[in-house]
């Protein structure tokens, strides 16, 4: 009799332990199945993380491009103080690079003219979100300056569809053939719309007739009202 | 002896599954072991990337102590020329509407966010998310209505921002943002109340389930480009 509850005393301890040591590696176990599912995420990102490091390398530089410039500009200041005649100039230069960014000075250079001739028998007309759309697609691909029929597409500028059938562009409506031009990398530019699902390719297929031209002095004119402020302050 | 044979029983499967257990935990140890490597090179990109971007933010102030000090000079030099006057208050007007000055004034605030309807109730979830047309065509009849300056989540839009989708989320001056949106304009809060017509463009959004909020205000700021604006293409006519 006390032989047989040795036994069982000894075979409980036993199981106990067993017991212990299981529960104790699968603890371990789930902890690191844990940890790992998260390496596994930080591993799908490392394409991600590489892009974004271009990114801010290539924003980086440019900042640098303009530090210097402005720095230039301040040392430019600094050295002719005395003359007024080169102030002057100094300050015609920035009032000329501010009527640059505005849009009311016109401007020439490398880029692309793209003419839309509307097709009657077409499944649906050329609409305000189309030309919207490619006024988007070319700054995407870094357009510096745009417009439509010669209207100068500035900061400000609306381009919509009025009573259905006209479009206006700076209040100002615009007929077709809709003839826009963009200044930019010329490549980017035209990839932007030709690729597949590029707004080009879209209107392609509705059964419009779009062609691009590439030219290396595209001309684009000055916005031509007034440029006021009344509400904005700083 | 059947007692001892029960516990016999129960001993094996217990061996067996610890035996089990250590075979999957040393697995998992090998796989993890081997991911070290990669961790480490993701490290390094990852302070790569917080490095340039600290780098980038620093010049940007750089660049907004030079303005000051440019702007200081301009001013230095034509204190005393009413010529040069016209010219240093051109400056400042187009930099505000350029984007380049953080300004102030009456407006509106747009809020849009994704809807809260689960997806499965309706046929087409897509309807549900904002999407980047959407803020395109806000931004586009804020314009239509006046707007002097507009942001997205805080990004000055500027002639050259695009709207870009970017999957989950969209892209704008290069900046991913995602829902809410949050949309301000300064200009006529009237002209503005007029997006919220019957059949405009925000009421169709939220009959499909977007959520959409409209607050006149009368003073708010928007902050200025924070990237750089520089034409290399772009030439003026002389």
């Amino acid at each position: 009799m006390k032989n047989l509850k040795k036994g069982k005393v000894t075979v409980t301890i036993t199981i106990g332990i067993a017991c212990l040591a299981l529960a104790t590696v699968m603890c371990m176990q789930f902890k690191i199945v844990n940890q790992t599912n998260i390496d596994e995420l930080e591993v799908m990102r490392e394409e991600e993380l590489r892009t974004e490091l271009a990114d801010w390398k290539a924003k980086y530089q440019e900042a640098e491009e303009q530090y210097n410039q402005k720095e230039e500009k301040l040392q430019e200041y600094n050295e002719e103080e005395v003359s007024e005649i080169e102030t002057t100039e100094l300050v015609q230069k920035e009032l000329e690079q501010v009527n640059l960014l505005l849009g009311k000075t016109d401007v020439e250079g490398y880029g692309i003219e793209i003419t839309l001739r509307e097709n009657e028998n077409a499944e649906a007309s050329i609409t305000a979100d189309n030309l919207n759309m490619i006024v988007n697609s070319l700054r995407e691909a870094g357009a510096e300056a745009i417009c439509i029929n010669n209207e100068r597409i500035i900061n400000m500028s609306d381009i919509v569809l009025v009573a259905n059938s006209v479009i206006k562009v700076n209040q100002q409506r615009v007929f077709a053939p809709y003839v826009i031009k963009a200044i930019g990398n010329q490549t980017y530019l035209e990839s932007a719309l030709l690729g597949n699902g590029g707004e080009a390719d879209k209107l392609k297929k509705l059964g419009h007739d779009v062609t691009i031209d590439k030219s290396n002095n595209v001309k684009i004119p000055s916005y031509n009202k007034e440029l006021s402020t009344r509400y904005i302050e700083e | 002896m059947a007692n001892k044979k029960i516990i016999s029983c129960v001993l094996g499967i217990m061996c067996l599954a610890l035996t089990f257990c250590i075979c999957v935990q040393m697995k998992t140890v090998k796989q993890y072991s081997t991911k070290i490597g990669q961790n480490y090179d993701q490290k390094n990109l990852r302070a790569e990337v917080l490095r340039y971007k600290e780098r980038y933010e620093h010049l940007l102030k750089e660049i907004d102590n030079l303005d000051k000090t440019l702007e200081g000079k301009i001013e230095e030099a034509t204190d005393q020329n009413t010529d040069l006057e016209d010219a240093r208050n051109q400056i400042k007007e187009g930099n505000k509407l350029i984007g380049l000055t953080e300004v102030t004034g009456p407006g509106a605030i747009i809020r849009v966010a994704d809807s809260n309807i689960e997806s499965s109730k309706v046929l087409d979830p897509s309807l549900l998310v904002v999407h980047d047309l959407d803020i395109f065509a806000i931004i586009n009849e804020l314009k239509n209505a006046g707007a002097e300056a507009i942001s997205v989540n805080e990004q000055r839009i500027v002639s050259t921002s695009a709207i870009e989708c970017g999957g989950n989320i969209i892209t704008v001056n290069g900046e991913k943002i995602g829902s809410p949106f949050v949309i301000k304009a300064i200009g006529l809060p009237e002209n503005f109340a007029n997006l919220r017509r019957t059949g405009g463009y925000l009421e169709k959004m939220e009959e499909a389930g977007i959520q959409v909020k409209f607050e006149k205000s009368n003073k708010l700021t928007i902050p200025k480009y924070t990237g750089i604006l520089n034409y290399k293409y772009a030439q003026s006519v002389k």
